[in-house]
C-alpha cells in the first residue's frame, strides 16, 4: 500500500446511533459507531450486507442525521446543522461517485459534469471550461457531447468521478463505485480514485463490497451490526468470506 | 442550472411530445370553443352591428335586439320631440318567409329602414344603389342571402351549383313582389335567416298591413349631447326604452343594447352551459395528461433529482428547475394549441360557419390556464421530489 501524504483527522463520528423505525419495527442500523479517516488518505468500509455501511457513508455525507453522536468532516460539526446548512455544506465539501452513476440520460457528458459547478452558482462558461479540464484529466476528451448511456460501464463512472471532483470538494464519498464494472476497468478506476485521494486537502471513503479492489486502500474499516469491528491496514487480514 | 433544467426536458423527446400533445390540445379545445363560442354570441347582436345609430329606442318591455314588441307610429314624433334629439327614423324587423322562383321558402329578416334619410342602411353593398330602394317593390338582400337564397343547379361534372341571386332578380314575400336592387355586406345573423332590406313603410305590404310596424327608432343625439343622458331623457319623457348601440359587450354599460343582448343570450339559453362544458373538459384534461405525463418525468427524473440534492441543491433551485421545466412545456403546448385553433378558426372563416371570434381576452386567458395547468403540474413534481431523501442515492 502506498503512503498516504498527510495523518490528521480529515472525517471522524464518535458514539453514533442511527435507527429507523418505532416500537416494534425499529431497526437500529448504527451502535455507537466510532470511525475516523485521515486527510490524504483512501480508506474503505466493508462488511456484510445489512451492517450499516450504507448508513455511516449517509451520517457522513450529511444526508442523514444520526440520533446520537457526533460527525466531523474536515473540522465542521455536522451534527446540529439545520437542513440549509447541511445542504450548503455538501454543496462546497462534498463529491459524490454513486453505485449506478446516477449520470442524467437526457444530458451530456459535459453537462453532466457541469451539474455540480452550476449548483453552486458558477457561470456557465467557468463551468464548461472546468468540465472540460475535467473530463479531460479522466481521459474523456472528445467524448463531451455525447450521452452518458452511448459510453461503456467504466466510461461512465469516468464520468462520474469527474463530476464527484470538479468542484475540487474536500471529501470523495463512494458507494460501490465498481459494482457494475469489470475486474480490469474496476481496477482502473480505483487506481484513478486513489490518485485523487492524493491530497492534504482530500478525503476518498469506499464503501465496498467488492473484495478485488481491496488492495486500492490505505485502511479498510470492518463493519459488522453497525459497528466497525476493526480497522486494518492489510486486506489479507480480512476473512473476504463474510464480506 | 436552468439551461440544464430544459435540456433535461427537451432530452427526452417521448416525454416532451406527450406533456406538450396534452397540453395543445388542451389550449386548442379551450381556444377553439371559446371562440366559437363567441363568435356565435356575437352573431346575437348583429342588428346592432349592421344597422347603425348612436341610439335605439324600443318598447320598454324589450330586453335584446332580436326582440321587437312594435310601438305606434306616433311613439317616433314623441321621441322626436325630446330635448336633444337631432333626428329619429323609424325601423321594422320581422321574421317573413320568401318564396323563390324554384317554389322553395327560405326565413328572412326583413328590416324597414327610413326612405327618406336612409337610417340604418347597410354601410356596404357590393352590388346596386341604396337610392334604388326607392322604386317600388325593391329589396336588398344580404351576400349570404344571396348565396342561400340563390338557385341551384347542375354543373358540367353533374354536381350541384349555386346560382347566387344577383340586381334584377325576383322572390315573393307574401305573395308581393320582391325585386332586388342590391346585394349588401353585412354581419350574420345568430337567427340564421339572412337580411333583406326594404323601407319602412314598404314593410306594411310585406307584413300584410300589420297594424304596427315601428319595432324600433333610431336615434342621432344632437351635437355635444351625451347619448346615456340622452337614453335617459327620452326613457324619462316617453316611458319607453332607450338604449345605446356601443358593440362593447365586457363594458359595465347597462345601456348597452348589444351588451344586454349577449347576456339575455347567456342566462337564457343552453349555449354557455354548452360551450362552458366542452372548455372545462379541455382545462380537465389539460390537466390531467399534462399533470400525469409531467408526474411521470418528474418520477422517471427522481433518482437524478435526488443525487442533485445530495450533490448540495436546495429544493429552492430544484423547485425552480421543474418550473421552468413545466412553464416551457406549457408555453409551447399553448402555442402549438393556439396555433391550431387559429388555423381553424381561419379555415371557418372562409366557409362562413361556424363563426370565430378569438378576443385578446381569450388569448390571454388561455395562455394564464395553461400555466395554471403547468404549475399545477411542477406543484405535484415538486411534493415529490421534496419528499425525497437525499440518502435514497445511496441505496442503489
Amino acid at each position: 500500500m502506498s503512503t498516504p501524504v498527510a495523518h490528521t483527522v480529515a472525517v471522524r463520528t464518535r458514539g453514533i446511533d442511527m435507527f429507523f423505525g418505532d416500537g416494534e419495527t425499529k431497526v437500529t442500523a448504527l451502535k455507537q459507531a466510532d470511525f475516523e479517516a485521515n486527510r490524504g488518505e483512501l480508506i474503505m468500509l466493508v462488511g456484510p450486507s445489512g451492517c450499516g455501511k450504507t448508513t455511516l457513508l449517509s451520517v457522513i455525507a450529511g444526508t442523514l442525521t444520526p440520533q446520537t453522536g457526533t460527525v466531523e468532516v474536515f473540522g465542521q460539526r455536522l451534527d446540529g446543522l439545520s437542513q440549509e446548512e447541511l445542504t450548503s455544506f455538501r454543496r462546497k465539501h462534498l463529491g459524490f461517485v454513486f453505485q449506478s452513476f446516477n449520470l442524467i440520460p437526457t444530458l451530456t457528458v459535459l453537462e453532466n459534469v457541469m451539474v455540480p459547478l452550476l449548483i453552486q452558482g458558477a457561470s456557465q462558461d467557468v463551468a464548461v471550461a472546468k468540465a472540460r479540464a475535467m473530463l479531460e484529466k479522466v481521459g474523456l476528451k472528445g467524448r463531451e457531447d455525447g450521452r452518458p448511456n452511448a459510453l461503456s460501464g467504466g466510461q461512465q463512472q469516468r464520468v462520474a468521478i469527474a463530476r464527484a471532483l470538479v468542484h475540487e470538494p474536500s471529501l470523495l464519498i463512494c458507494d460501490e463505485p465498481t459494482s457494475a464494472l469489470d475486474k480490469d476497468t474496476g481496477a482502473q478506476i480505483m487506481q484513478m480514485v486513489r490518485d485523487l485521494s492524493r491530497s492534504p486537502e482530500r478525503c476518498v471513503v469506499v464503501v465496498t463490497h467488492d473484495h478485488r479492489i481491496f488492495r486500492f486502500a490505505d485502511r479498510i474499516a470492518e463493519m459488522e451490526d453497525g459497528r466497525i469491528r476493526r480497522v486494518v491496514a492489510d486486506a489479507s487480514l480480512l476473512d473476504t468470506n463474510h464480506l | 442550472m436552468y439551461r440544464l433544467a430544459l435540456n433535461m426536458l427537451f432530452g427526452d423527446r417521448a416525454k416532451l411530445a406527450m406533456l406538450l400533445c396534452g397540453l395543445a390540445f388542451s389550449a386548442l379545445l379551450m381556444a377553439q370553443q371559446t371562440s366559437v363560442f363567441f363568435g356565435i354570441m356575437s352573431w346575437t347582436y348583429t342588428p346592432v352591428h349592421n344597422i347603425r345609430a348612436p341610439i335605439w329606442v324600443s318598447d320598454p318591455m324589450v330586453e335584446q335586439a332580436n326582440d321587437a314588441k312594435p310601438m305606434r307610429d306616433t311613439d317616433l314624433y314623441r321621441v322626436r320631440s325630446v330635448d336633444g334629439v337631432a333626428w329619429a327614423a323609424p325601423l321594422h324587423t320581422s321574421f317573413l318567409q320568401a318564396r323563390m322562383q324554384d317554389g322553395n321558402f327560405k326565413l328572412i329578416t326583413m328590416v324597414g329602414i327610413d326612405a327618406d334619410t336612409f337610417a340604418g342602411a347597410p354601410a356596404v353593398l357590393s352590388q346596386g344603389r341604396i337610392e334604388d330602394l326607392r322604386l317600388p317593390n325593391t329589396v336588398i338582400v344580404d351576400e349570404w342571402g344571396a348565396q342561400l337564397m340563390g338557385r341551384v343547379t347542375k354543373g358540367p361534372d353533374g354536381k350541384d351549383v349555386v346560382i347566387p341571386l344577383k340586381v334584377g332578380d325576383t322572390f315573393e314575400v307574401n305573395d308581393l313582389e320582391a325585386r332586388i336592387v342590391g346585394i349588401c355586406k353585412v354581419r350574420r345573423a345568430f337567427t340564421g335567416g339572412p337580411f333583406v332590406y326594404t323601407t319602412y313603410d314598404r314593410t306594411k305590404q310585406y307584413t300584410l298591413g300589420a297594424r304596427r310596424t315601428l319595432s324600433f327608432m333610431l336615434v342621432e343625439p344632437q351635437a355635444g349631447v351625451d347619448p346615456v343622458k340622452l337614453c335617459a331623457r327620452i326613457e324619462a319623457d316617453t316611458g319607453l326604452k332607450a338604449w345605446t348601440s356601443d358593440t362593447v359587450i365586457w363594458s359595465w354599460s347597462d345601456t348597452s343594447l348589444a351588451r344586454n343582448t349577449f347576456w339575455w343570450f347567456w342566462k337564457n339559453t343552453g349555449i354557455p352551459f354548452s360551450f362552458g362544458t366542452a372548455v372545462a373538459l379541455g382545462l380537465f384534461v389539460g390537466i390531467a395528461v399534462s399533470g400525469q405525463t409531467f408526474y411521470s418525468f418528474v418520477l422517471e427524473n427522481l433518482k437524478y433529482f435526488a443525487a442533485i440534492k445530495a450533490m448540495g441543491a436546495g429544493m429552492g433551485v430544484i423547485a425552480r428547475m421543474l418550473l421552468v421545466q413545466a412553464f416551457t412545456a406549457g408555453l409551447l403546448g399553448f402555442g402549438l394549441g393556439v396555433g391550431m385553433a387559429q388555423a381553424i378558426g381561419r379555415a371557418m372563416i372562409e366557409k362562413g360557419m361556424p363563426p370565430f371570434v378569438m378576443f385578446p381576452q381569450i388569448f390571454w386567458a388561455t395562455l394564464a390556464l395553461v400555466l395554471g395547468i403547468s404549475l399545477v403540474s411542477a406543484i405535484i413534481g415538486i411534493i415529490k421530489v421534496s419528499r425525497v431523501d437525499a440518502a435514497t442515492v445511496f441505496r442503489g
